[in-house]
């Protein structure tokens, strides 16, 4: 049976970054595999994914902006067809920059945010940025584009989901993304002092559903639920080579971005395989497909094709074996792992291990 | 009421599954091709009741108070998530 084509290609166009997130998600290891594909192999690339029926077109990293040939990529995109999204911090950007995305036909630009204010967010992001990014966010809609804004939620700044959800309107985004931490690469180094207590997220939860009634129209609200304090797991990637391709800086596709991690795995790289033959034939691509891998309790749960068995770097980074049931699942031999964290002691004060992203080589 | 595409959506044929999708960020509508149809003639220029006079011509088989319904309904649909404007001419 043939796989029905991707929906979105994440180009993940350099691992470099002038940001240190706490929470970064990105290897932690990104040295190893830091050589980046040139501009023509990503336009190449780009003309590929939409040839194979990719729709989306996420251009992040990394700061993509650190990339001068952003623009000529994203124009190869806009020119096949594709919805164009930047997904940046913002920082380092000018509003000639700015304007020339538009230029070259980028549809949507989403700015992450570390927090409500410079003191608290720049702490989080290892610099100052915080100040600069607003200004990047509003220059955003005064070029045009679509806005979003996306906030990484922690036990740090739970507390003010509504304030950011206040700046985000403010700013005049039509969509904001409170993304509970997802622990991987630097947050799962962190999570000590990353993890919320149930209460934060209760209390944020109830918050973002008001505001989801209220500003129903204008701008729209996404909650990303916590995996390891739902007792299920996220439908990660909405299943392995279902709909979502990721080529990393160096162009090894994957299933998923955290996915080169995994041991016994050769991924396929797009300078050595067109990106279709790697979504219809690559070993990889096929080994989590669908449902005939899955152990149990997974093989014989109603859920298997809602959850696909959730996230397999989750799966790998806690019990070893990447095939195993997502621990996050309440129904995984190895959940306790995940419940002694959420409901052991917290570190006080927070401390945050960063990974400098700033200096790479192309 | 003149209906138009907001900016953020973006329609377009799509080969590979053989439909109109309707595109916005982080997104994918797939359109009927009974609302493609209707799509295809929202361009800010012509009236909701021009669009439904156009497709009343072009299906003679199905009657004119149908069209007219579906039409607002989908516009209706559409503009409730931010995909259509419609401005008074
Ligand atoms: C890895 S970043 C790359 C793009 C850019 N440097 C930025 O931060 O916006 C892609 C997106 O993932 C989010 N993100 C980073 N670490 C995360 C984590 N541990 N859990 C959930 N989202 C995360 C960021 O906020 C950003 O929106
Ligand atoms: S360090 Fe921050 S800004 Fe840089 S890639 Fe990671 S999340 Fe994005
Ligand atoms: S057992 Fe597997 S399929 Fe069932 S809910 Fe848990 S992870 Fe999902």
């Amino acid at each position: 049976m043939t796989a029905a084509p991707p929906m979105a290609l994440l180009a993940e166009l350099t691992y470099r970054c002038p940001l240190r997130c706490g929470y970064c998600s990105n290897p932690t290891d990104w040295r190893g595999y830091a050589r980046e594909l040139d501009a023509q192999n990503w336009r190449r690339v780009v003309r590929e994914a939409a040839h194979l029926g990719v729709l989306h077109l996420h251009l992040s990293g990394g700061e993509p902006l650190l990339r001068d040939d952003l623009e000529d990529i994203a124009r190869e995109g806009r020119d096949a067809g594709l919805y164009v999204n930047v997904i940046t911090s913002g920082f380092g950007a000018t509003r000639a920059r700015i304007e020339g995305l538009a230029e070259a036909g980028v549809d949507h630009v989403q700015v992450s945010l570390q927090d409500v204010d410079g003191e608290r967010g720049d702490r989080v992001a290892g610099v100052r940025a915080h100040d600069h990014k607003l200004a990047v966010a509003r220059m955003v809609r005064d070029a045009g584009m679509e806005l979003s804004i996306n906030v990484v939620l922690h036990r740090g700044n739970l507390a003010r989901t509504g304030e950011v959800i206040a700046l985000a309107a403010s700013l005049g985004a039509q969509r904001l993304e409170l993304a509970n931490t997802q622990y991987h690469g630097s947050a799962l180094v962190n999570r000590a002092a990353l993890m919320p207590a149930r209460a934060q997220l209760d209390e944020a939860l109830a918050v973002a559903r008001a505001a989801q009634r209220d500003l129903a129209g204008r701008m729209d609200v996404i909650y990303v639920v916590p995996d390891w304090f739902a007792d299920a797991p996220r439908p990660c990637m909405d299943g392995w080579g279902r709909r979502f391709m990721t080529v990393i800086p160096d162009g090894t596709a994957l299933p998923c971005p955290g996915a080169h991690g995994l041991p016994g795995f050769a991924f396929d790289n797009v300078q050595a395989r067109s990106l279709d033959d790697i979504w219809h034939r690559g070993a990889d691509f096929e080994r989590f497909r669908g449902t005939a891998w899955m152990p149990e309790p997974c093989a014989s749960c109603d859920r298997r094709e809602v959850d696909y068995g959730g996230c397999r770097c989750q799966a790998f980074a806690l019990t070893g074996d990447a095939a195993a049931t997502d621990p996050a699942c309440a129904k995984s031999p190895y959940h306790t792992l995940i419940r002694d964290e959420r409901e052991g002691p917290r570190d006080e004060p927070a401390v945050l291990h960063r990974i400098d992203t700033s200096r790479g080589r192309r | 009421m003149v209906p138009s595409l907001a900016r953020r959506a973006r329609v377009r044929w799509d080969a590979a599954r053989d439909c109109h999708v309707l595109l916005y960020p982080e997104g994918v509508l797939v359109l009927t091709p009974e609302a493609a149809e209707v799509i295809e003639r929202v361009d800010g220029v012509r009236t909701l009741e021009a669009i439904v006079d156009a497709l009343a011509d072009e299906h003679p088989e199905a009657p004119r108070e149908v069209i007219d319904r579906d039409v607002r309904e989908l516009i209706e649909r559409l503009a409730a998530r931010g995909f259509v404007r419609s401005e008074a001419p």
